[in-house]
């Protein structure tokens, strides 16, 4: 009787252990703790038109989106939502998934999920080798067809960065334009210019920190937006050779161009003019604040910023011309974009998920009529004259250029040498190491 | 019911439970660490095996040995400075006695019930030269520059007072609680006998707390050691790599340069390291008394069996 006890008593044990590590067939996919999942808007009484009504008799279909815009509610997020809403209400068999993390937590999971085989269908990208040649090298998105694209306008050179030997990967969903947001108000008040070199840059710093007023407000501890602002100024002196001259040094080690030295040197030397107190140890909220509280005159980033809430009229400028000739060229890339998962057992739904949000009237008409961003296609048709000052100025800024830099030299190298690049940059604008030390540490790593 | 659990199989489908949870939960993944370790692994793709290439990196990498520093620092700063502060702190507490008591012991332990990203945005604040507490207080006293603790050259210093400030009501609740389970009897006995405060501490307080303040030491040790998401969210290991700790560094090399092989080196390094602390600090608290009768024990064992 003991023996049979006990037998039972093991064969409980086990069934414990076993049962606790079985998985609940059906169960949700549960997102980490920090991200914000969309739960599907299924409900919509959209009109019944004809594909909607054959489709809702259609086998059902469920997209998983990866994003890294969590906030679902204002800027690019709600955009985005509000595309993934009107697709689910024209297509009534499709259930669109969203998981949402910030970019830092964003990169991590990407890399988890490309090392496992639950890669999401849909996923956002950055079009920079630095992020897409590990990828395209594990083969983890889907190749799309270029053709398919020729009339959604896409800017020329905009596909560049997600194209891998001739085929395309993804498609770029921003034109980011570089630049200084200003303080029109404290502008007038202390008699300043916008300026057009170098050097009157460094005068109104100068006035502004003579009136206790901080000048540039820089997120200088995250490293990329110090890289931004040498790449703009490079921008000006190496006109529409900048990305070629960017990528062989960063793909040859070879930093010996004049264009390195003159940046780096006039950047570290007037660092403590140009930035607030502490640039190196503030975060991108922080320097934000700094600007719309008034506390700096200027906040040095990227067009995603144009629909900033602040108690003041806001001007734009790009980088002044360092060196005296100026090219014309201004700081602008396309960053962010979307990818289908190569694994992905719902492809075509995926694709046809981009196609739709890339349709010209979808993504750039929204984006824009919104005043959030200005998408990598041309988006003129959608321009109203209604646009508020800050849009009309960015996009001046934008068509008086000779050219764009493309994508900046932190972004050219691998995930080390981003890196590396980033906490250098910060090192040498902060005076913890010399300019040759540098340009020593990036040549040490590709 | 004592044959029952006298029975193989019964112990061994109690055992297997935990047993099972240890192996997959930590002894695997210590197993693949150290095999990851040995490539070049990038999160993506194939792992080549490259033998003891990133520990050989390791030993060059002068960030690494600067994370290795400021944990040990950290470290020194806890037991320096944080516990003794501690361990006087909870002796004036239990002698306050009333609701002062009650009151002072919630008051230092607030900042642990905290959370981490409040207490690293709350100093992060504290210490902007633009904004921050601190600037303000100096400018009060006169001072018209402009000081930003997290700066090259005293961010670490600025790190270590807030992961100090931070831990220090632990420390000082479990020294707490080692006082109040001392009996006051012996208390009465040493103040009969003309036993001053001072001597009372030193002779009966310290000795009975001996197993507590092994126990807490040794926590705040491998705390320090694995320090990470106080530093990250404070400094993220900046201004360049001036705060890096060995749980922050570990997670710019794997999640940031995405040299997981790397990373793994760092974390079997890192495993190594907190070890061979627990060793040490388990050979310093070793009770000497024990230790003799351990050898006596030992020596009499074996001659009873010559």
């Amino acid at each position: 009787m003991k023996k049979v006890f006990s037998i039972i008593l093991c064969a409980l044990m086990l069934l414990t252990c076993l049962a606790a590590c079985a998985k609940e067939q059906g169960q949700q996919t549960q997102s980490s703790p920090d991200s914000t999942t969309v739960p599907a808007d299924n409900d919509a009484t959209a009109p019944a038109d004809n594909q909607a009504d054959q489709e809702q008799d259609a086998e059902p279909v469920t997209i998983k989106v990866f994003s890294n815009l969590t906030d679902r509610t204002s800027g690019q997020g709600l955009i985005e939502q509000t595309l993934f809403d009107n697709y689910m209400t024209e297509h009534p068999n499709v259930t669109i998934q969203v998981e949402a993390l910030d970019d830092e937590s964003y990169k991590t999971k990407f890399k988890a999920y490309a090392s496992g085989s639950s890669m999401p269908d849909l996923v956002n990208i950055w079009c920079s080798p630095s992020f897409l040649d590990e990828v395209i090298a594990a083969n983890v998105l889907a190749p799309l067809n270029a053709a398919d694209y020729a009339d959604y306008g896409f800017a020329d050179g905009s596909l560049a960065g997600v194209t891998y030997d001739g085929q395309l990967y993804g498609l770029p969903r921003n034109t980011d334009v570089l630049g200084f947001y200003y303080n029109k108000d404290m502008f007038a008040q202390y008699n300043l210019e916008v300026p057009t070199t170098w050097a009157e840059l460094l005068t109104v710093c100068q006035t502004l920190k003579d009136n206790d007023v901080s000048a540039i407000a820089m997120d200088g501890q995250d490293g990329w937006p110090l890289t931004h602002f040498t790449n703009c100024m490079a921008g000006t002196i190496l006109g529409a050779d900048t990305y070629d001259v960017m990528l062989n040094s960063v793909k040859n080690g070879d930093y010996s161009d004049p264009a390195w030295n003159t940046v780096i040197t006039a950047a570290s030397e007037n660092a403590a003019l140009l930035f607030q107190p502490g640039f190196e140890t503030t975060d991108y909220g922080t320097a934000m604040n700094l600007f719309i509280n008034g506390q700096a005159a200027m906040f040095f980033m990227g067009s995603w910023e144009m629909s900033m809430s602040t108690d003041f009229p806001v001007g734009h400028f790009t980088m002044p011309d360092v060196e005296g000739d100026d090219q014309g060229v201004i700081g602008a890339y396309n960053g962010g974009g979307y990818a289908v998962s190569a694994d992905s057992k719902v492809k075509e739904e995926a694709i046809a998920l981009l196609n739709y949000m890339f349709l010209p009237e979808n993504w750039s008409k929204l984006s824009w009529e919104n005043g959030v961003c200005m998408s990598a296609q041309d988006f003129s048709a959608y321009l109203t004259g209604n646009e508020s000052d800050l849009q009309k100025e960015i996009i001046a800024n934008l068509n008086n250029a000779s050219g764009i830099t493309g994508m900046t030299y932190n972004d050219l190298g691998s995930s080390e040498y981003k890196t590396v690049c980033e906490t250098s940059t910060i090192e040498v604008l902060s005076g913890m190491i010399t300019v040759e030390r540098y340009f020593e540490a990036l040549a040490g790593v590709r | 019911m004592h044959k029952l659990y006298s029975n193989k199989w019964v112990i061994f489908s109690l055992v297997l439970p935990g047993l099972l949870t240890f192996v997959i939960a930590i002894l695997a993944p210590i197993i693949l660490s150290v095999f990851y370790s040995l490539t070049d692994y990038s999160g993506l793709g194939e792992a080549t095996v490259t033998g003891i290439q990133n520990y050989k990196a390791l030993l060059h990498d002068s960030v690494f040995w600067t994370a290795l520093r400021n944990s040990l620092l950290l470290a020194i700063g806890f037991v320096a400075i944080q516990h003794p502060i501690a361990v006087y702190v909870a002796v004036k507490l239990d002698r306050l006695q009333g609701k002062a008591e009650g009151f002072l012991r919630c008051v230092y332990f607030i900042p642990n019930v905290i959370s981490v990203a409040v207490i690293a945005y709350l100093w992060k604040f504290i210490y902007n030269p633009n904004f921050g507490l601190l600037q303000k207080i100096l400018e009060f006293f006169g001072y018209d520059g402009t000081f930003n603790a997290l700066s090259s050259g005293s961010a670490i210093w600025a790190v270590l007072v807030v992961l100090i400030w931070h831990g220090f009501g632990w420390g000082m609740l479990i020294y707490y609680t080692g006082i109040k389970n001392i009996d006051p009897v012996v208390y009465e006995a040493a103040k009969i006998d003309g036993a001053t405060e001072g001597q009372a501490f030193l002779h009966i307080t310290l000795p009975l707390m001996k197993p507590v303040i092994k126990y807490n030491v040794t926590l705040a040790v491998i705390s320090a050691l694995k320090q990470m998401e106080t530093v990250y969210l404070l400094t993220n290991g900046g201004p360049g790599n001036e705060t890096q700790f060995l749980g922050t560094y570990l997670y710019k090399q794997a999640f940031g340069s995405f040299k997981y092989g790397y990373g793994n080196a760092i974390s079997v390094v890192f495993i190594a390291i907190c070890l061979l602390s627990t060793v040490i600090l388990n050979k310093v608290f070793e009770d000497r008394s024990e230790r003799r009768e351990g050898k006596r024990l030992a020596k009499a064992a074996k001659k009873a069996k010559s």
